[in-house]
């Protein structure tokens, strides 16, 4: 065997509505992505507090990825928007933070999109793989 | 029973069972070929090789699908012996089929990606599974083996097609090497099942899931397609299913149910063109209608939500649409009102999933975006490069070569241009549902010159027949806001036939009175699902299990089949008492579909149910990573972790019980205000009525005539004598909302009444906006200088008073509506001036009347109408968005110059009178009364809805409802709809004592909270206030939250910067817990 | 008996003595009541031996030491090792011994670049070389005083307020637990709040709304306003007797000198989501790592900023 690959740890932020119900449906489908993802059922992408993906990313996680509903589909209006204003102060920080942009993700998957889905997990990966492990990681 | 150790795991299995099974049954997996659990073992691909240790006898090595379990032995399915068995076992397999993933995908778990012997390239590894299947569940014995050693082929006998074989597929569908073996036994090819959801562009199995979101999400089987119930062959999906569910005897059932009403909603059929059609339907592949086209366009459609064209699946990069296919026609005189709409938006998603260059053209009569929203979304279309083409086509061909479509059509300009496309879409228009005729004499309801079922505009959902209503297309071919709405209209009517039958039907759940264990150290019991092989083929559960017990806080951990079974869930609630637990981490599947189960059984336990959490291992685990079952485990321990971090930090919640006060306000006494208030008064409610002007009545006042003929000023009486002397509606005239507080189930309001400063408190539960709009008082078209030019009911008054007389008028259109400044459509003056148009050539059909136009929006039956002033006589100009008629007086006649787009030239009218078709237009005081409810406007300054399509009438604020023109230009019969419709959402309230609230909403942190208020405004539901209290002489501030508006959606939490506001369940320590377990810190 | 007093300073600019000083009478009453063995800005005291024959820096035994100003050096480190060997107690006094203050600023860049820019680059020196006799090494980053040696009382600000610190004082002599407030800024501001909605950033130049001497109670929010203001995000306690922050006080907004919340908040994170969402362009905020950690740059919260690819 070769020189055993890097495997990186992506925190995955679901909106219950929407995006983890899109990941249930790559479930009842079989669309197979890389296993490297732990999601975490939020209510909307709109109650994640740029702390959570900061937390995650300065406590070793790999990348952080946000899925939410599309613009205009988010059960609670507009939670969604608000995410992605979120997204785009967050992004700004993880150079504040030594970290690259691309550790952070944040992408609308509707509840049909499991294709859509895998798509976008296994994307992720393949990008965090090639940063490599987080500086934040600690030491194995 | 025999009693056996696998792995040095005791496992009990029934006699007669093999290793193979005794060794899933442990959650454990071997790798194999030949073996299927509906086929006996054969034994050939000696890949599930164990290592098996019999008491005093030396170890040996064996299949496990072909050994039987024996007592007292000893099994080994990793050793290295087995390990060695298996490695040259898989390099042989390999040789002989290098190309097969599944083979090359074994062999590399063993390390062995390149044989070292000669390889083969066979399509065949002799496992026999295609022979077994044919001769043991289908019974045909069409294939089978020839010749022995080297000599030894897959055949059917004779090496000739065999009659015997039944086309099934069976042997294709099993062969692990994917070779087409059905070809060597029969000419023919299987006809597919195709998939009736994706309008047969593909294909299912005989037992499936008939679509991803059907409810329930179960699997049926397809009678026509099973081989089972056939030909009483087959069987495998009943020994396939652990959880033995399969039932071959259900049948359709007669079931006899007594109701006091019937809601006919049968919906609608799309048009299927005849078979010799000139646009090619069902002759040319590429040629297919816009469901089709919704269903490729889709996600879970027939290819993945790829735009490809049937023929060759290849990406189309010119795609036409063809409308008004089955609509507007000869036979079928109306228009289906909606695919003007939604043909648009086909071309826009098509475009953003295949790219901007996708060129699509829209070949059309009239874009007919009339609704609300509608127009705007028709500019973004053409902004986005979606091409119009007005032109009917009348033929479509194929180009054979490529199966390319070519158009030839006519421009504006009369040039004759032909055009190639890779995929045309036909508009294809709504029909009455096939069943029609049955519905009507089974219900006994009349059917209208198309097959539709008869309404009138004055009650449009009733028909005719009491106690029967009807909702949806059945009535007319309508959008799906207007659907809603009907369907809620019909069921306010049911409310008040039934209304005191209201939850006599109900039984509530009882459940033990709950265990108090606030305080208590977290004791977590963690129970994890097989799902048959669902989870466990691909997880190691037992792992898992051990795994779980080794966390922290986690008292007990066990495996079961399935956990959602009621024996297990009776394990639940004894293990949740026999170890005390007070917390419950169920590792199964998605808590989108079960969590509501298990939240159930842990209550039932006397537990608090959010002291329960699930980790999804299915949908989010083994579904996912089949092929990589050791990270596959990993992750599941490490969900299950996460699950137990979270659950320990999990608080008793409990529904919020909130009272409601049963009256209900309407404001707007207007045709929309008062069938509201008469629809709610009639099941019972209290209604206080309120409205600004000195009589009831608002705009239906000034009307005289109706297009269908019946008489507004006569239903108008009749429903203000009805109202007025109604005992349940109280009417304020000449009144004003000046307060409102409060929300939901409980508004306290202050009405001034009279003008002279009194006002009056009442108390309600729902507030319905039936404010109504104005017309649009045009300063264009010489209006106001010359009294020949007069607005549509200045003419209706004029003909009612029989004061008017003409012998040439000429109407123009879109006076004020979709220009710069109003950029919506008014919908109904289209439909307005048409009426007005018959009228007139019915007091004298020799009248010359023009009709200045630039789309005719007469959708649904009103285009009959309109074929009928064409017929007439009435002539319609058509003029273009950007050249507009001018009018001008001339020698004391009206001149209306005008270029007709349809000759191309400037033509001069000269007529007695012009009347111009103006527009509606939103109330100024909706922006004060959109303050005092906090509701919102939209960009055109109508009421705006809490969601366009799905929730018509409601507001986004719980307990405010929307209905008539407040919420855009509609006509009677859709004001009627409206107003029905937002009582019965009102009713839905008021008809409760109490309502109970969720308790997974925000709640302030006193300790925290300096109302900095940050949160405030983000909210989006307006649940957050800000208030001051005294705290030692000082005034402080700090948020309150409305428990009754907020939904729980987190946006306070996410924004304060000091942690001072969360929501219940999904607090930032229980989230962060989550993520600090994910990432393997200590929680 | 009175109570032995030992101070020694760090990287501070000496603000936070004055305000000592600026206790005004109350510190005639608690000056008795103190015996100062050490203070190098009050007295000279020779931390190696009158005549320097000591290897360590030596401080007399105290029962109260306060340091003031972050660690930027090894002198500094052993200095408050030892502050913390001979003292009973240990007071961080502002914003600096607390969290680092300003000088803690310089952690945006690495000890090399600091060295580059005052002894190489700047136009005012001769770039001749980095002095490394007679002085200290610099550590590689300013270190608050927590992160050295355990502290058992901090007293935030910049400086930190008379009153807060008699506040300490007096505890410490009834041998009372100190308690610092738990709320923001926004506690004590008095400003009135209507919406928050501000989608463009004013610059601090531009003049603020108000009227010379109009009741702050009158005054719009200043962040409603458009300026920045870290308010939300600071531990409250600055306002002194009055109770209303000091910088609101003069009609501007509060710059965070008091410190985060917690110790384990981020003001920036928390000041950055919450203006996101207010829909205030974050783009907008100049110099956003050194705005939001003015004061609170140690304890790893500014750290040098990645120059191209990988993070240091």
């Amino acid at each position: 065997m070769s020189e055993k690959q890097f495997e990186p740890l992506i925190i995955t932020f679901c909106c219950y509505w929407c995006a983890y119900a899109g990941a249930d449906l790559a479930g009842t489908s079989r669309i197979q992505y890389p296993p490297n993802i732990r999601i975490i059922r939020v209510q909307c992408t709109g109650m994640i507090h740029p702390n959570f993906v900061i937390e995650a990313l300065t406590n070793g996680a790999d990348g952080v990825l946000i899925c939410g509903c599309h613009p205009g589909d988010c059960h609670y209006l507009e939670g969604n928007l608000r995410a992605k204003a979120r997204a785009e102060a967050i992004e700004l920080m993880l150079e504040d933070f030594g970290l690259e942009p691309e550790r952070f993700r944040l992408e609308w998957v509707s509840a049909s999109e499991a294709q859509r889905f895998a798509q976008v997990v296994t994307e992720m990966v393949e990008q965090v793989r090639r940063l490599g492990p987080s500086p934040y990681r600690m030491a194995v | 029973m025999i009693r056996l150790t696998i792995n040095n795991q005791e496992v009990e299995v029934p006699e007669g069972t093999n290793l193979l099974t005794a060794i899933e049954r442990c959650g454990l997996r071997v790798p194999t070929l030949c073996y299927h659990k509906a086929l006996t073992p054969y034994g050939a691909c000696r890949l599930c090789v164990v290592e098996v240790h019999a008491p005093g006898r030396a170890p040996t090595v064996q299949a496990s699908c072909s050994y039987p379990a024996l007592e007292g032995i000893s099994v080994f399915t990793d050793t290295e012996r087995v390990r060695r068995a298996r490695k040259i076992t898989a390099e042989l397999l390999l040789a002989r089929c290098p190309d097969s993933e599944v083979i090359q995908r074994i062999a590399a778990e063993y390390g062995v990606h390149e044989p070292r012997i000669k390889k083969k390239y066979d399509d065949c590894v002799y496992c026999g599974l295609c022979v077994r299947m044919c001769q043991e569940r289908m019974g045909r014995s069409a294939i089978g083996f020839t010749g022995r050693g080297p000599r030894k082929k897959l055949e059917p006998p004779f090496g000739k097609h065999n009659p015997m074989c039944w086309t099934c597929g069976a042997c294709d569908f099993i062969c692990p090497v994917g070779k087409k073996v059905r070809s060597l036994t029969s000419p023919n090819i299987p006809i597919p099942i195709l998939n009736p959801y994706n309008m047969g562009l593909n294909e299912r199995p005989a037992v499936s899931i008939y679509y991803p979101q059907a409810i329930p999400n179960k699997p049926a089987i397809d009678p026509q397609g099973c081989v089972h119930l056939k030909y009483n062959a087959c069987g495998i999906c009943d020994v396939v299913c652990e959880a033995k569910a399969i039932r071959y005897d259900q049948k359709d059932e007669t079931i006899q149910l007594n109701v006091g009403a019937v809601i006919l909603s049968p919906g609608y059929d799309i048009f299927e063109p005849k078979a010799n059609n000139d646009l090619g339907y069902g002759r040319y592949p590429n040629v297919i209608t816009s469901l089709q086209f919704e269903r490729i366009l889709s996600p879970s459609g027939p290819y993945g939500g790829m735009v490809l064209r049937p023929s060759d699946l290849q990406p189309p990069k010119r795609i036409a649409f063809i409308q008004c296919v089955g609509s507007r026609d000869y036979e079928r005189d109306y228009c289906s009102a909606v695919c003007c709409m939604y043909a648009t938006k086909e071309a826009i998603i098509a475009k953003e999933h295949a790219g901007e260059d996708l060129q699509c053209d829209i070949f059309f009569m009239d874009i007919r975006a009339f609704s609300k929203g509608f127009e705007a979304y028709y500019e973004t279309a053409r902004k986005l490069g979606v091409n119009y083409i007005r032109c009917r086509v009348p033929k479509v061909e194929e180009v054979p070569e490529t199966k390319n479509l070519r158009i030839t059509y006519l421009t504006d300009d009369d040039r004759k241009v032909s055009k190639e496309y890779d995929l045309v879409v036909l508009s294809v228009g709504m029909q009455p549902p096939r069943s029609v005729r049955q519905i009507a004499e089974t219900f006994g309801v009349r059917l209208n010159q198309f097959g539709f079922c008869e309404t009138s505009v004055f009650s449009p959902v009733e028909t005719g027949r009491e106690g029967i209503y009807v909702a949806g297309p059945f009535t007319e071919p309508k959008d799906i806001p207007e659907t809603v709405s009907q369907a809620s209209a019909a069921a306010a009517k049911v409310m008040a036939l039934l209304g005191e039958a209201r939850g006599s039907l109900i039984a509530p759940t009882v459940y033990p009175p709950e265990i108090d264990v606030r305080g208590q150290e977290p004791r977590v019991g963690v129970f994890v699902c097989h799902c048959g092989t669902n989870i466990a083929s691909v997880v190691n559960v037992p792992a898992v299990v051990e795994y779980a017990r080794t966390l922290p806080g986690v008292v007990y951990a066990e495996n079961n089949l399935y956990t959602c079974s009621n024996d297990s869930l009776e394990r639940i609630k004894q293990k949740i008492k026999e170890y005390g637990l007070n917390r419950v981490v169920v590792a199964s599947c998605t808590p989108r579909t079960h969590e509501a189960l298990f939240r159930s059984a842990v209550r039932a336990a006397g537990l608090n149910p959010y002291y329960f959490e699930m980790a999804n291992i299915r949908e989010h685990c083994s579904w996912v990573h089949s092929h990589e079952p050791e990270k596959a485990t990993e992750k599941a321990k490490d969900l299950v972790r996460m699950a137990v971090a979270k659950v320990k930090l999990n608080d008793p919640l409990y529904p919020r019980p909130l009272k409601v006060c049963h009256d209900a306000l309407v404001i707007g006494g207007g045709l929309a205000g008062m069938t509201a208030a008469l629809a709610l008064a009639d099941q019972g409610f209290t209604v206080h009525l309120v409205e600004k002007e000195a009589q009831l009545g608002g705009y239906l006042r000034r009307m005289y005539y109706l297009l269908s003929g019946e008489d507004p000023q006569a239903a108008l009486r009749r429903l203000i004598a009805t109202v007025t002397a109604h005992p349940n509606i109280r009417v304020y005239t000449n009144a004003k909302l000046v307060e409102v507080k409060g929300s939901l189930g409980n508004f306290e309001s202050k009405i001034a009444v009279g003008g002279n400063g009194m006002t009056q408190e009442i108390r309600h539960g729902v507030i319905i906006v039936a404010t109504g709009a104005e017309t649009y008082r045009p300063t264009e078209f010489l209006y106001g200088q010359d009294d020949r030019v007069m607005l549509h009911q200045e003419l209706e008054e004029r003909i009612a008073a029989n004061g008017f007389k003409a012998k040439s008028v000429a109407f123009i259109q879109c006076v004020g509506s979709r220009n710069k400044e109003r950029p919506y459509c008014s919908r109904t003056c289209c439909s307005e001036t048409i009426k007005h148009a018959l009228k007139l050539k019915e007091l004298d059909p020799d009248a010359q009347v023009y009709v200045l136009y630039r789309e005719m929006r007469t959708y649904g039956f009103r285009e009959t109408y309109y074929t009928k002033a064409r017929k007439l006589g009435v002539a319609f100009i058509r003029y273009a968005d950007d050249r507009p008629p001018t009018v001008v007086n001339h020698n004391g006649k009206l001149s209306v110059i005008v270029r007709d787009e349809t000759l191309g030239e400037t033509i001069q009218l000269l007529v007695d009178h012009v009347i111009l078709a103006a527009a509606t237009i939103p109330r100024d005081e909706n922006k004060e009364l959109a303050q005092l409810l906090k509701i919102p406007l939209s960009e055109d300054k109508f009421f705006l809805e809490a969601h366009r399509k799905l929730r018509p009438l409601d507001f986004a604020t719980d307990g405010i409802f929307l209905c008539g023109n407040a919420h855009s230009p509609l006509d009677i019969e859709e004001v009627i709809s409206q107003a029905l419709g937002a009582a019965a959402r009102a009713a839905t309230i008021l008809s409760k004592d109490t309502i109970e609230l969720e308790p997974t909403i925000s709640h302030v942190v006193t300790e925290n909270c300096d109302g900095c208020a940050y949160c405030v405004d983000p909210c989006p539901f307006k649940a957050i206030t800000l208030v001051e209290y005294q705290v030692n002489g000082e005034t402080k501030k700090r948020v309150e939250v409305n428990e009754a508006i907020c939904k729980g959606c987190g946006t306070c939490m996410a924004t304060c910067p000091k942690k001072a506001i969360y929501v219940w369940h999904f607090r930032p320590e229980q989230l962060l817990a989550e993520v600090r377990a994910a990432l393997g810190l200590a929680v | 008996m009175a109570v032995r007093l030992a101070q020694e300073w760090f990287a501070i600019c000496g603000g936070c003595e004055v305000t000592i000083l600026d206790v005004g009478e109350p510190l005639l009453d608690i000056l008795p009541q103190l015996e100062i063995v050490h203070m190098p800005v009050l007295m000279d005291h020779k931390l190696y031996g009158q005549t320097g024959e000591g290897t360590e820096p030596e401080i007399p035994e105290a029962d109260v030491g306060i340091i003031t100003g972050g660690i930027r050096n090894e002198e500094n480190r052993r200095l408050a090792q030892e502050m913390r060997r001979k003292c009973k107690t240990l007071i961080a006094m502002g914003s600096c011994a607390c969290y680092g203050g300003i000088p803690a600023l310089a952690n945006l860049s690495t000890v090399q670049e600091l060295y580059e820019k005052v002894y190489r680059e700047s136009v005012s020196t001769d770039p001749d070389g980095i002095p490394s006799e007679q002085v200290p090494p610099l550590t590689d980053r300013v270190y608050a005083v927590d992160e050295v040696v355990p502290v058992d009382i901090k007293l935030p600000g910049c400086p930190t307020t008379p009153e807060l610190f008699v506040e300490a004082l007096a505890a410490l002599l009834e041998g009372k637990p100190l308690s610092l407030p738990s709320k923001s800024v926004c506690d004590e501001c008095p400003l009135i709040r209507e919406k928050k909605a501000v989608s463009t950033l004013k610059r601090p130049l531009e003049p603020i709304e108000f009227k010379p001497g109009e009741p702050l109670n009158t005054v719009r929010c200043i962040m409603e306003q458009g300026y920045l203001c870290l308010g939300p995000a600071t531990r409250a306690g600055c306002g002194g007797k009055e109770g209303i922050p000091r910088c609101i006080r003069a009609y501007m907004p509060c710059r965070g000198c008091f410190g985060p919340l917690s110790d384990t908040a981020n003001p920036m994170v928390d000041m950055m989501g919450a203006l996101a969402s207010i829909g205030l362009d974050a783009k907008q905020i100049p110099d956003r790592a050194a705005t939001f950690n003015r004061f609170v740059g140690a304890h790893g919260r500014l750290r040098p900023m990645p120059k191209g690819g990988r993070p240091v």
